[in-house]
């Protein structure tokens, strides 16, 4: 729990011991029985799962680390979940000994100071070994716990100012014994979280994990050990290459981006996250020195695998997206990340809401940079989100419901040169599935009354970014809801030209005397009745507006994402015509006339 | 007793298979695409030929013509179905949109969006909201839908959907936007959420709703037309028309919600193959079709085919309605072999049938599986192909597998081989992954092979995955034919109903049965079955609070719609017991401590057809069969003379040890090293690991 321990846990692990060689060909058919395991894991654990944001939102996801500690194989889930499973299991590693390693042991790890995400990632993980008792692989699964026992449900606390408040940090801990469970001590996991569906995804989880472990020594005894770690060789030099190769082609020279957040859950203003890409030759260094380390900020503390993670998600994104994810990309690239920094806190922070900003912000910085050399595919892999409006009650009998406000919207979703924002968010996020009014309403005295996409809200661009929604939404019974705003006075920034989204804004109590704006965060009673409404960011616009084909910009005046004003003041766009009619049409001439007008005017 | 005959049109043949008396008559002729009517009506005549009579004859003597289409999946293939307008909601315009946000790769930055079948320009939502409960919060604005009509008339919409929350609940509101539309839009098509998906969530059934009318007036209309040609050619009973959900049904019943065929082909193929592994006493079976460009996997268990109606993504567009699962590969025959930046990789690119493999001589250029397998010698050239409709050349094949070669440096042969074990492990690890999702392990299970390449690889699959037995019957070329003759007159459908299950209202539980049964009543009387035959599975629809997927269970199985007597004080309480049975079924645990919640119920109506006699086990002594010559081949153990088998010269009883090959009309079927194939009483292939 240092800095120092950050070091060790990442700096770059050897290759695992064999002087076995394995062709092409079965390396890759081992990789895919890997990386099946992972999937087969990670379903079992989505169907059997009691809570929403598991298997309904899929927040979940599977990775194989080798025995040094290195990510060996992946499977579903989010990127940004991927990127990080690997340090948390390096720490039990360390603890190979001491903890007394075995085969059937299952342990679970949390702790943002011990290589962990943020405390409610809880990473289920348990080792394989061959029939000779060496030490193999480790099958990971990592999901999103509901509550992690802290002072506030969910895990959130917006005023925490160390982790202690968030709830229970657990470093690395067996669970089960040589394929026994520990009932003492998942009596005591169990006892330190608020909702009864934990139980079922505990359970759920060390059962997934059982199943990938009997799998891989099957994998093990099919292939033998030395195929397997020759493999994994083959597969990490593999995709180091290949990254490495993306990277030669990318013109040489130090790229650099600052993003800002509005600010931390106190209000302090500001906060600067600094990233410089630096291409020499195939080698990648992402810099982030320069980003805000004030030591008095709250909430806004990402951890250090985190941060890995979230500017591996951005990088992965730039690269052809068929080169196999696993540690090689990590080796090829170089990262600083200064201690003390918002992006690598000292000990002992609260973790919970970095997982989102500054976590984002370093994905979305890392982009801004990279679209200088890699435009085509350069679109932030983020959500700008501060954080839903969670609403809280209880029922008739005294158990306490939570809807989380993860709900079918529209947000962050970019366009990329040659292709608008589309759909409800960026294609990283594109396995979390979410909640439906009909299934949320059948649960929770809730009504959604709307959740469409609000006009003109997508950046405007040469590709335009997709509209963010406005989600409206009443409560029938006094509730709480909470929320920590963003991204209103800094929304996510258009690239090489493109315009800005439109930003967040989060309203309360809405037509009523007591309306108003949430500037800052939220925790607030609400009575029986109250509607709060959240409007969504939308996506960044990519290369200028005044490029955008005018034929276009009519269609999405036919489909109001645009409106016929900004046709005109953003795109200089002429129509004929009218809306309500569906007979729209360019004015060729006003059209060029006016984009010359419009274009000299920025010139100068 | 009649004819009946059973019809499967496909992208290059129309399959048919004539059931008279016990015996199964199997033709194939040319698919017709500009009016696929003529390809069957042709197919028709030359079934009346083989009979000896006129076509009005034989029609006349047809107790019933089944039918699997594919026209639906034509057309989001080429997406050009009807021009269609959604009317939905206020506040709720863009769940289709949105999708839930799901995308389909969550690594590709570039990934496209799906084509819209409803743009927002032609969305548009109308003042109203029914709540979870049934009661209606905000009354419907009449003068917007009205609004919305001319909106979509401007555009010139040819179909209308109509989706509105929680309308499975209480459709009052739909069913008056459904009025006024017909009113202000005559004769333009309309479909309604309560009736194509009476169930939560809204992006799902809107989406199934959505696609409902995209694909209903296409569809519909050839329905009709065929209808007419048979008619008039003196066919006097109904089509019948095959569904996803492995049952047929009539074309009126169709007509309500075409989107019920979308997917039928599949489904026709595993139908038949739970037919034949039942006959033949194997009830749990995996499903292999290869064939030019996929690999099609399903799961039968218990003999039956479930049908489910979950997170069914096709075409890019999520239909809600129950289907057979059956899995899709990009990986056929015609699966291009390249190197991709160092690896090798096979697929999902298809040279398709033209120009198709290099080996077919029709100007494919880039080497295939078909070519692979031509060079392991698995495959001959110069001699007859598919039916002996051509011959396949080595011409081009040598040298594009020693460019593959050179890329991965070795030779043209070494090449090959690779290629054949990448499709192989493709095909193994897409296997697993499809049994993973249904808590199964392909161990347990038996294989059945058909599709023109499925026997080629299917006996080297199963010693991947640990199967012991794979099953490759004569008919397998005209499987899906032989399937839509299997399968019965089937209705499933469900209603919502959400609550506690210590708090079940059984008046409710039994008002919604009845409706489902009513229904079901209607359309199975029309058919002129009688209720007696009726087999009524009365099913609950449950899972844990929190749970996001339910498990579907009988409660209640009758002979004969009308008796829900079973729906008494005690039903909340068997429930439970049932599910917790499934539960423990399929995810090895109970949860003592928690309540189950219903969230629907479903009422699987069918009526059992005469069926094609499969005759199992080997009366005839066994004996090793003689090979007709031999070749070079390799079958996966380096090249070595290899025994060749002709098909027709196989008899019941006759063996054939492994490694050898064994030439079908149809098909190749690969005996490996260490399997031995004998043929059975009905002829069809048994291939066991010796």
């Amino acid at each position: 729990m240092s800095f120092e321990l950050n070091r060790r846990l990442a700096a770059r692990r050897e290759p695992l011991p064999t002087s076995a060689t394995v062709d092409p060909v079965t390396a890759s058919i081992i990789r895919g029985a890997m990386e099946t395991v992972c999937f087969e894991a990670a379903t079992h654990l989505g169907r059997a799962a009691s809570s929403p944001i598991i298997n309904s939102s899929n927040e979940r996801n599977a990775s194989i680390i080798d025995a040094h500690g290195r990510l060996a194989a992946v499977a579903i889930g989010t990127p940004h979940l991927t990127f990080v499973s690997q340090l948390t299991v390096r720490y039990g590693l360390e603890m190979f000994k001491d903890f007394d390693w075995g085969p059937g042991d299952v342990f679970l790890g949390n702790d943002p100071d011990y290589g962990g995400g943020h405390l409610p990632d809880y990473n289920v993980y348990a080792p394989v070994f061959d029939d000779n008792g060496e030490l193999i692989l480790i099958q990971a699964l990592q999901a999103h716990q509901g509550d992690t026992g802290g002072k506030d449900p969910g895990g959130f606390t917006l005023e925490a100012t160390d982790i202690f408040t968030e709830g229970l940090a657990i470093p690395c801990l067996k669970l089960l014994h040589r394929g026994e469970k520990r009932l003492d001590v998942i009596r005591m996991i169990e006892r330190n979280n608020r909702f009864a569906t934990f139980r079922g995804d505990l359970a759920a989880m060390i059962s997934a994990v059982q199943l990938a472990v009997r799998r891989l020594e099957d994998v093990i005894r099919k292939w033998g050990a030395d195929a397997v770690k020759a493999t994994i060789n083959a597969e990490i030099e593999q995709s180091e290459k290949r990254l490495r190769e993306e990277v030669s082609r990318w013109k040489d020279g130090t790229y650099e981006a600052d993003v800002w957040i509005d600010h931390d859950t106190q209000g302090t203003k500001d906060i600067k996250v600094h990233a410089a890409c630096t291409i020499q030759g195939d080698q990648l260094t992402v810099d982030l020195t320069g980003t805000d380390d004030r030591p008095n900020l709250v909430g806004v503390w990402n951890t250090y695998g985190n941060t890995r993670s979230y500017i591996m998600v951005q990088v992965a994104a730039a690269i052809d997206p068929g080169i196999v994810k696993n540690e090689g990309l990590f080796n090829a690239v170089e990262m600083i990340v200064p201690e003390g920094c918002i992006a690598h806190p000292p000990p002992n922070k609260p973790a919970a809401l970095g997982s989102f900003h500054p976590a984002c912000e370093i994905t979305e910085a890392v982009c801004i940079a990279l679209s200088q050399v890699v435009p085509e595919r350069a679109t932030p892999q983020v959500y700008k989100i501060g954080m839903p409006n969670a609403v809280i009650g209880f029922d008739a009998k005294g158990q306490m419901w939570m809807d989380q406000g993860v709900d079918a919207r529209s947000m962050d979703s970019s366009a990329v040169q040659g292709i608008d924002g589309w759909g409800s968010s960026c294609v990283g996020l594109g396995n979390l599935l979410l909640s439906e009014a009909e299934d949320l309403e059948s649960r929770f005295p809730i009504i959604n009354l709307s959740r469409e996409m609000t006009t003109d809200t997508g950046g405007a661009g040469q590709w335009r970014g997709q509209p963010g929604s406005l989600n409206v939404k009443k409560v029938l019974a006094p509730t709480m809801a909470m929320a920590w705003m963003v991204s209103s006075r800094h929304p996510l920034r258009g690239l090489c030209g493109g315009e800005d989204a439109g930003g967040y804004e989060n309203r309360f109590e809405v037509g009523t005397p007591n309306e108003r704006r949430i500037e800052l965060s939220a925790l607030a009673q609400l009575p029986a009745e109250a509607v709060i409404a959240y409007q969504h960011g939308g996506g960044g616009g990519f290369g200028p507006a005044l490029l955008r084909d005018p034929e276009a910009v009519k269609d999405d005046v036919l489909d109001e994402k645009v409106s016929l004003q900004a046709a005109r003041d953003k795109y200089g766009v002429v129509l004929t015509g009218s809306l309500d009619d569906y007979d729209l049409a360019v004015d060729v001439a006003a059209t060029a006339a006016l984009r010359e007008q419009m274009g000299s005017a920025k010139a100068a | 007793m009649g004819y009946r005959v059973g019809i499967d049109i496909g992208g290059t043949f129309t399959d048919f298979a004539l059931l008279k008396g016990d015996e199964v008559i199997l033709h194939k002729n040319l698919s017709t695409p500009e009016d696929r009517s003529v390809g069957v009506m042709t197919g028709l005549k030359k079934l009346a030929e083989k009979e000896g009579l006129a076509l009005a004859d034989f029609l006349a003597q047809c107790d019933a013509i089944v039918h699997g289409t594919t026209v639906a999946d034509n057309t989001l293939i080429e997406m050009n179905g009807a021009l269609t307008g959604l009317i939905t909601t206020e506040g709720f315009r863009d769940e289709i949109e949105y999708r839930r946000g799901y995308k389909e790769n969550i690594w590709d930055v570039r990934l496209d969006p799906p084509k819209e079948i409803t743009p927002r320009r032609r969305r548009l939502t109308v003042p109203e909201r029914v709540l979870a409960d049934g009661s209606v919060y905000k009354s419907l604005d009449e003068a917007a839908v009205r609004e919305a009509c001319r909106k979509l008339v401007k555009q010139k919409v040819e179909s209308v959907a109509i989706s509105l929350l929680f309308s499975f609940v209480n459709p009052a509101h739909e069913k008056r936007v459904a009025e006024i539309v017909a009113e202000e839009m005559p004769g333009v098509p309309i479909s309604l959420s309560h009736q194509v998906l009476p169930r939560a969530p809204e992006y799902d059934r809107t989406s199934t709703t959505v696609v409902n009318a995209y694909v209903a007036p296409r569809v519909n209309h050839y329905l009709e037309r065929l209808v007419e040609r048979l008619h008039e050619a003196g066919y006097q009973k109904r089509l019948m028309v095959m569904q996803a959900s492995g049952g047929v049904m009539t074309r009126e019943y169709i007509e309500g919600a075409p989107i019920r065929v979308l997917a039928s082909g599949p489904a026709g193929g595993v139908i038949g193959s739970a037919h034949v592994g039942a006959a033949k006493g194997h009830p749990n079976l995996l499903c292999v079709d290869m064939g030019g460009t996929s690999y099609d996997m399903s799961v039968v268990l218990d003999g039956a085919a479930p049908a489910e109606a979950g997170w069914n993504m096709h075409h890019r567009y999520l239909i809600g309605v129950p289907m057979v699962q059956v899995e899709t590969l990009g990986a056929g025959g015609g699966s291009i072999c390249h190197v991709h930046n160092g690896a090798l990789q096979v697929g999902p690119a298809s040279a398709g049938s033209e120009p198709g493999p290099i080996c077919y001589g029709r100007g494919g250029v880039q080497p295939a599986i078909t070519d692979a397998l031509l060079m392991l010698g698995i495959l001959e050239a110069d001699t007859d192909f598919a039916g002996g409709s051509f011959s396949l050349t080595r011409k081009g094949v040598d040298a594009a597998f020693a460019k593959i070669g050179a890329e991965m440096g070795y030779g043209a042969e070494d090449a090959a081989f690779d290629c054949w074990r990448m499709v192989n492990a493709n095909m193994s690890q897409a296997v697993r992954r499809t049994v993973a999702s249904k808590g199964l392990d392909p161990k347990d299970m038996v294989m059945l092979a058909y599709g023109g390449n499925g026997p080629v690889f299917a006996a080297i699959q199963a010693e991947d995955l640990g199967i012991a037995k794979v099953l490759v019957p004569k008919a397998s070329p005209t499987f899906s034919a032989l399937g839509t003759l299997v399968a019965d007159p089937a209705i499933d459908e469900e209603r919502s109903y959400l609550s506690s299950a210590d708090k079940v209202d059984g008046e409710r539980l039994k008002g919604l049965w009845q409706d489902l049964e009513a229904r079901a009543g209607r359309y199975f009387t029309d058919a002129q079955f009688a209720n007696d035959q009726i087999k009524a599975r009365y099913q609950l629809k449950m899972r844990y609070p929190g749970q996001n997927w339910t498990l579907a269970f009988d409660v209640r199985v009758n002979q004969g719609l009308g008796d829900l007597s079973f729906v008494d004080a005690g039903i909340g309480v068997r429930a439970v017991e049932l599910f917790n049975e499934r539960h423990m079924a399929e995810f090895g645990h109970v949860r003592d401590d928690e309540m189950p919640e219903i969230t629907g119920l479903r009422l699987v109506t069918s009526v059992q057809t005469p069926s094609p006699q499969v005759s199992a086990g080997t009366s005839a002594p066994r004996a090793a069969a003689k090979a007709a010559r031999s070749r070079r081949a390799n079958l996966g153990r380096g090249y070595a003379d290899t025994p060749v088998f002709r098909g027709s010269d196989l008899r019941a009883g006759s063996e054939v040890a492994g490694p050898a090959i064994i030439e079908e009309t149809f098909t190749t079927i690969v005996v490996y090293p260490g399997w031995t194939a004998c043929v059975d009483d009905a002829g069809d292939y048994e291939l066991v690991r010796t």
